[in-house]
C-alpha cells in the first residue's frame, strides 16, 4: 500500500483548475460563446438573417471576448496575443487573430449591408474566419498532451458541431425578427441532422477515450459515474440530447409540426447542455500521476 | 549546449532544504514553490522504506510550454533554459496548462508571509532584488542569473558553486548534479550514461532536461 504526503494531487489524478475553478471559470464561458457567437453569425449569414448574425457578432465579441479578457492576469496586455509571433504555434494566438478578423470583417460586412450592396467577398472572408473561431478552442485543448480526455482529434470536431448546432438555434431565435419564417423549417432540419452528428460524436469521443488508458479512462469515468455525473446525465444527455431527439423524431414519424413555444424551449435546452458538457470536459480533464507510483514503489 | 540537472533519488534524504532555497534566492512569495518534493512510503510497519521524488521545471528539449505561449513570453534560450519574460506573459495560463509536468504558477496576488502584519525585511528586500509580477506564471529558471554571471566570469555551472543553480548547491546529501548534458565529460551526462539515469514521463515527447537516478 502506497501512502502518499504531501503533495497527493501529484501521485494521483489531477483535474486541471486554472480554466474551470474561480476565475477560470470565465475562460468556460468565454469558450462558450466565443464558439457559439461564430456559430450563429455563419448559420445566419447562410441564411441571411441580419439580427442573427448581429446577435452572433454579440455574443462572441462582447460576451466571449469580454469573459476571456476579464479572465486575463493582464489584459491590457491583450494585444500581444495578437501582435506578436506566438501564432507560429500557438493555438490561443492563432484563434483571437480568427476571432479579431471575424470580428472586424463581420462588422464592417454588417455595416455595409445598411447602405450599399451586399459585398459578397466580405462576407465569405467572414466566415471563414468566423469557421475558424468556431474550431480554434478544440485545438488549443487538443494541444495538451497531458490531459488524454483533450488531447484527441474528436475534440475539435466534435465542439465544431456544437457550434454550428448551437448557431442553428440562435438563428433560429432571431428569426421573427426577421420576417423570413419561411427558413424555420430547414433550419430545424440541419438542427436535427447535426443533433444526430453531435450524438454519435460525442459518443465515439467518450467511448474513444473510455480505453486510451488509465487516465483517459478515468477522466470519462468522472464525467459518467463521478460527482460530475449527475450534471452530464441531467444537463447534457436527458435535456440537452435525448429530449429534443425524442421530439425530432416523435414529431417527424407522426408528421407533425414542433409547435413554436416548444422549439424555443428545446433551443434553450440544447443551449443549456451545451454548456453543460463543456463544463463537464473541462472540469474532468485530468492529468496521470505525476509520480510512476506502482513502477516507483516497486 | 543544454543545460540539465541529474538528481540521484538513492542520495535524497527528503530534507527540503532545496525547495526552501528556491523559495529564498528567488524571494518566492508563500504557497509559491518552483520546486518540489514529493514523498511516498511503501510496505507495512515495520518493514517501510520511504521514497523521495524532488520535482521542477525539466527545461524539456521539446518544452509544450513555449509552443503554447501565445505572446513568446515563454522562451527557450540556445543553452535550454527554459524561462519567463514576466514582462510579456499576459497570464493566460495556457502553458500552465500545456505542461504535463504541473511545475508552473500562476502568481494571482500580492501575498505577505504574515498577513496583516506587513512585509518582512526579507519580503522587502526581494522586492527590490528580484521583483515578481502578479498576474503572470512563474517557475523555475535554473537560476539562470546565477548561471549567467558565473559564466560571464569563466566560471563553470555545476562545478563552480557561483554559476550553479542554488538547489544544487545546497544539498546536503550532494544528490543533485548540474551541467551540460552536450558534454560528454560532464558530471552529470557521465552520471545519465553510467547510471542509467531516466526522464520524467518521457512517453509526453517533450525530451525533459531533468533526469533522475533510480536503481
Amino acid at each position: 500500500m502506497i501512502q502518499t504526503r504531501p503533495y497527493e494531487f501529484l501521485v494521483q489524478y489531477t483535474p486541471q483548475r486554472e480554466w474551470i475553478e474561480r476565475r477560470g471559470t470565465l475562460m468556460w464561458l468565454a469558450m462558450f460563446f466565443i464558439e457559439l457567437g461564430a456559430g450563429a453569425f455563419v448559420v445566419s449569414s447562410i441564411f441571411g438573417s441580419l439580427p442573427g448574425m448581429l446577435t452572433g457578432w454579440l455574443m462572441c465579441g462582447v460576451l466571449g471576448g469580454g469573459f476571456h479578457l476579464l479572465y486575463l492576469g493582464h489584459p491590457l496586455r491583450f494585444w500581444r496575443m495578437v501582435l506578436s509571433s506566438g501564432w507560429k504555434t500557438s493555438w490561443i494566438s492563432r484563434g483571437l487573430i480568427f476571432v479579431t478578423l471575424f470580428l472586424v470583417l463581420g462588422l464592417v460586412h454588417m455595416i455595409l449591408l445598411q447602405w450599399a450592396a451586399p459585398a459578397t467577398g466580405l462576407l465569405i472572408a467572414a466566415d471563414v474566419f468566423a469557421f475558424l473561431a468556431i474550431i480554434y478552442v478544440g485545438f488549443v485543448m487538443n494541444y495538451v498532451n497531458g490531459i488524454p480526455l483533450w488531447n484527441t482529434p474528436l475534440l475539435p470536431v466534435l465542439y465544431l458541431i456544437l457550434g454550428i448546432w448551437g448557431g442553428l438555434g440562435i438563428t433560429l431565435l432571431t428569426l421573427p425578427a426577421t420576417g423570413a419564417a419561411a427558413a424555420a423549417a430547414s433550419i430545424e432540419e440541419w438542427s436535427r441532422i447535426f443533433l444526430l452528428t453531435f450524438i454519435f460524436l460525442a459518443f465515439s469521443y467518450l467511448f474513444g477515450i473510455r480505453y486510451q488508458g488509465a487516465t483517459g479512462k478515468a477522466s470519462v469515468m468522472a464525467i459518467v459515474a463521478g460527482k460530475w455525473a449527475p450534471l452530464f446525465w441531467t444537463m447534457v444527455v436527458a435535456l440537452g440530447t435525448l429530449l429534443p431527439a425524442g421530439v425530432a423524431l416523435g414529431t417527424w414519424v407522426a408528421g407533425l409540426s414542433i409547435p413554436t413555444a416548444l422549439v424555443y424551449a428545446l433551443i434553450i435546452l440544447e443551449l443549456l447542455g451545451d454548456l453543460s458538457l463543456r463544463y463537464c470536459i473541462l472540469r474532468c480533464g485530468l492529468y496521470g500521476p505525476l509520480i510512476p507510483a506502482t513502477s516507483y514503489a516497486s | 549546449m543544454r543545460y540539465g540537472m541529474v538528481i540521484d533519488l538513492n542520495k535524497c534524504v527528503g530534507c527540503y532544504a532545496c525547495v526552501i532555497k528556491c523559495k529564498q534566492e528567488h524571494f518566492l512569495p508563500p504557497t509559491m514553490e518552483w520546486g518540489r518534493v514529493l514523498m511516498s512510503e511503501t510496505g507495512t510497519y515495520p518493514n517501510i522504506t520511504k521514497h523521495m521524488y524532488p520535482v521542477l521545471c525539466n527545461h524539456c528539449e521539446e518544452p509544450a510550454c513555449v509552443g503554447a505561449c501565445p505572446t513568446n513570453a515563454t522562451q527557450q534560450r540556445e543553452d535550454g533554459i527554459v524561462h519567463i519574460d514576466q514582462n510579456k506573459c499576459v497570464g493566460c495560463r495556457y502553458c500552465l496548462i500545456a505542461c504535463p509536468y504541473q511545475v508552473r504558477s500562476f502568481y494571482a496576488h500580492e501575498k505577505e508571509y504574515f498577513p496583516g502584519q506587513g512585509l518582512t525585511e526579507f519580503e522587502r528586500i526581494g522586492a527590490k532584488l528580484y521583483p515578481l509580477q502578479t498576474g503572470v506564471v512563474l517557475k523555475c529558471d535554473f537560476c539562470l542569473e546565477r548561471v549567467d554571471e558565473g559564466t560571464g566570469k569563466g566560471l563553470k555551472p555545476g562545478v563552480d558553486i557561483e554559476a550553479t543553480p542554488a538547489c544544487v548547491n545546497i544539498c546536503p546529501a550532494k544528490a543533485r548534479f548540474f551541467g551540460d548534458l552536450d558534454d560528454p565529460d560532464g558530471e552529470a551526462s557521465k552520471l545519465i550514461r553510467e547510471k542509467r539515469a531516466v526522464q520524467l514521463h518521457p512517453e509526453y515527447g517533450t525530451d525533459p532536461s531533468v533526469y533522475y537516478v533510480i536503481g
